[in-house]
């Protein structure tokens, strides 16, 4: 895509043309997106073996299980998310995407990849994590609505921190840093509307406040998006 | 301005004792732990007014990208995690006489140790980075988004799992149950507190300036202005 037809595209198509590319990168480097879904497997098998499907008292396992899903998903959404911009800088290829784009069409079109990363990790960790534990989810439309409305707050925050932490020394520390208190108020309802679902009920309290959440991160990210990635 | 920060002293010091002495320990509370609230809800109420001071000059900095306003910030920040940090040991000390443990992991104690976190990485950000400018932008950048999602993790989170703490000040009925020497003490301490803050700040700007080689303006105790402002 050359400078002036993408100058000329849309808002959206831009998003996706910026999402393309980073799945484009993420497929030919292959190691790094296996890695990630090694790092979920790992956490699996692990839970998997320590506590197995009857390690835990039946009248607990909704709540054990719960928490457990969302530690698994979120530490290994961790371990790719906040790639998205410290990969451009560190091939050097942020100057080229900054005179393509503007700042919100690149945060948004990362922002979206790292959503389908998330969504990919979850579609097979959730099954696998389901079956390995032996673990019926009473409401499996409630726990999907949980995770789409949960990835997209944590893939959007973890895109704009990783724009802010790009330039700055020891990022990978330092995404951890930042990221770590800002999520915290994503995962406890996303935790405890799936402790509500694996029990087949839907939690519309703690469902509004994940929307709520990503309403204003998501409002946030695009007053200051070309802030964050401004040379 | 000078007369009122004399003034300041003397209003403390009768706020203490009467925070000590006047109204009657509250019902429901063991001996007389009640009165801690005095200085407790100050504290989170200072500790949070901080943080939105320092994102609304965050905002000012990236609309006009005035280096007095990353100063204001950036202090204000720093004084909002010293309160934050006295509110949570009154808090811890509170929560060791009634409920016998320094630490519960109560939703209100967690989330106010999280808020703490939130701020704390701010100054690991600014540390961070070496370019001035760089700094100044991206500081002020995480200030503006982690205040618009603060309120999750003081207001909401709080709100939606059970807790030990006492009803709040905000409580569903919107009233403010004390009777009306708790009520002057309270609100005379939140003045205070907040006086002192505003006090505080401007000795932390003009410190903060005077670090980074920038004039101080003159002593006329008012918080920094643009020129031609």
């Amino acid at each position: 895509m050359s400078g002036a037809t993408a100058r000329e595209l849309g808002f959206f198509p831009r998003a996706w043309a910026v999402c393309a590319k980073d799945a484009a990168q993420e497929l030919r480097r292959r190691v790094a997106a296996a890695s990630l879904f090694f790092f979920a497997a790992t956490a699996l098998a692990l839970v998997s073996f320590a506590i197995g499907p009857f390690g835990v008292p039946e009248e607990a396992r909704a709540a054990v299980n719960g928490a457990l899903l969302w530690i698994i998903l979120f530490f290994s959404a961790a371990t790719g998310l906040p790639r998205a911009f410290v990969r451009e800088e560190e091939a050097g290829t942020g100057i080229a995407l900054r005179k393509l784009a503007p700042g919100i069409v690149v945060v948004a079109g990362k922002a979206l990849f790292n959503f389908l990363l998330f969504l990919a990790i979850a579609v097979l960790s959730v099954p696998a994590f389901a079956l390995l534990l032996e673990w019926r989810i009473g409401s499996p439309v409630a726990l999907a609505g949980v995770v789409l409305l949960a990835g997209w707050g944590l893939s959007l925050v973890s895109t704009f921190l990783s724009a802010l932490v790009a330039r700055a020394g020891q990022r990978q520390v330092l995404f951890v840093v930042v990221s770590f208190p800002l999520v915290i108020p994503l995962l406890l309802p996303a935790i405890a509307a799936t402790i509500e679902a694996s029990r087949g009920d839907i939690a519309w309290r703690e469902l509004r406040v994940l929307a709520a959440y990503d309403g204003a991160a998501t409002s946030a990210a695009y007053l200051l998006a070309a802030v964050a990635w401004e040379d | 301005m000078k007369a009122l920060k004399l003034l300041l002293l003397p209003y403390m010091a009768a706020f203490v004792a009467a925070a000590f002495l006047w109204p009657a320990p509250a019902e429901g509370f063991i001996g007389e732990s009640s009165r801690i609230v005095f200085f407790h809800v100050p504290c989170a109420w200072t500790a949070t007014l901080a943080f939105v001071v320092a994102a609304a000059y965050s905002v000012a900095y990236l609309a006009r990208r005035n280096p007095r306003a990353d100063a204001v910030a950036h202090a204000a920040v720093r004084l909002g995690l010293l309160f934050a940090v006295l509110a949570l040991v009154t808090g811890s000390v509170f929560a060791r006489i009634m409920w016998g443990s320094f630490w519960n992991w109560d939703p209100r104690q967690s989330s106010f140790l999280l808020l703490l976190f939130l701020y704390a990485a701010y100054l690991f950000l600014r540390a961070a980075i070496d370019d001035p400018e760089r700094r100044a932008r991206i500081g002020a950048a995480y200030a503006v988004f982690a205040a618009i999602l603060m309120p999750f993790l003081v207001f909401v989170v709080p709100r939606v799992t059970e807790s030990l703490h006492p009803q709040t000040i905000i409580n569903p009925e919107g009233k403010i149950l004390m009777d009306s020497p708790t009520k002057v003490v309270f609100f005379a301490g939140l003045a205070g507190f907040t006086a002192i803050f505003l006090w505080l700040l401007e000795l932390e700007s003009r410190l903060e300036r005077l670090a980074a080689g920038a004039p101080a303006p003159s002593g006329n105790g008012n918080l920094p202005r643009r020129p031609g402002v």
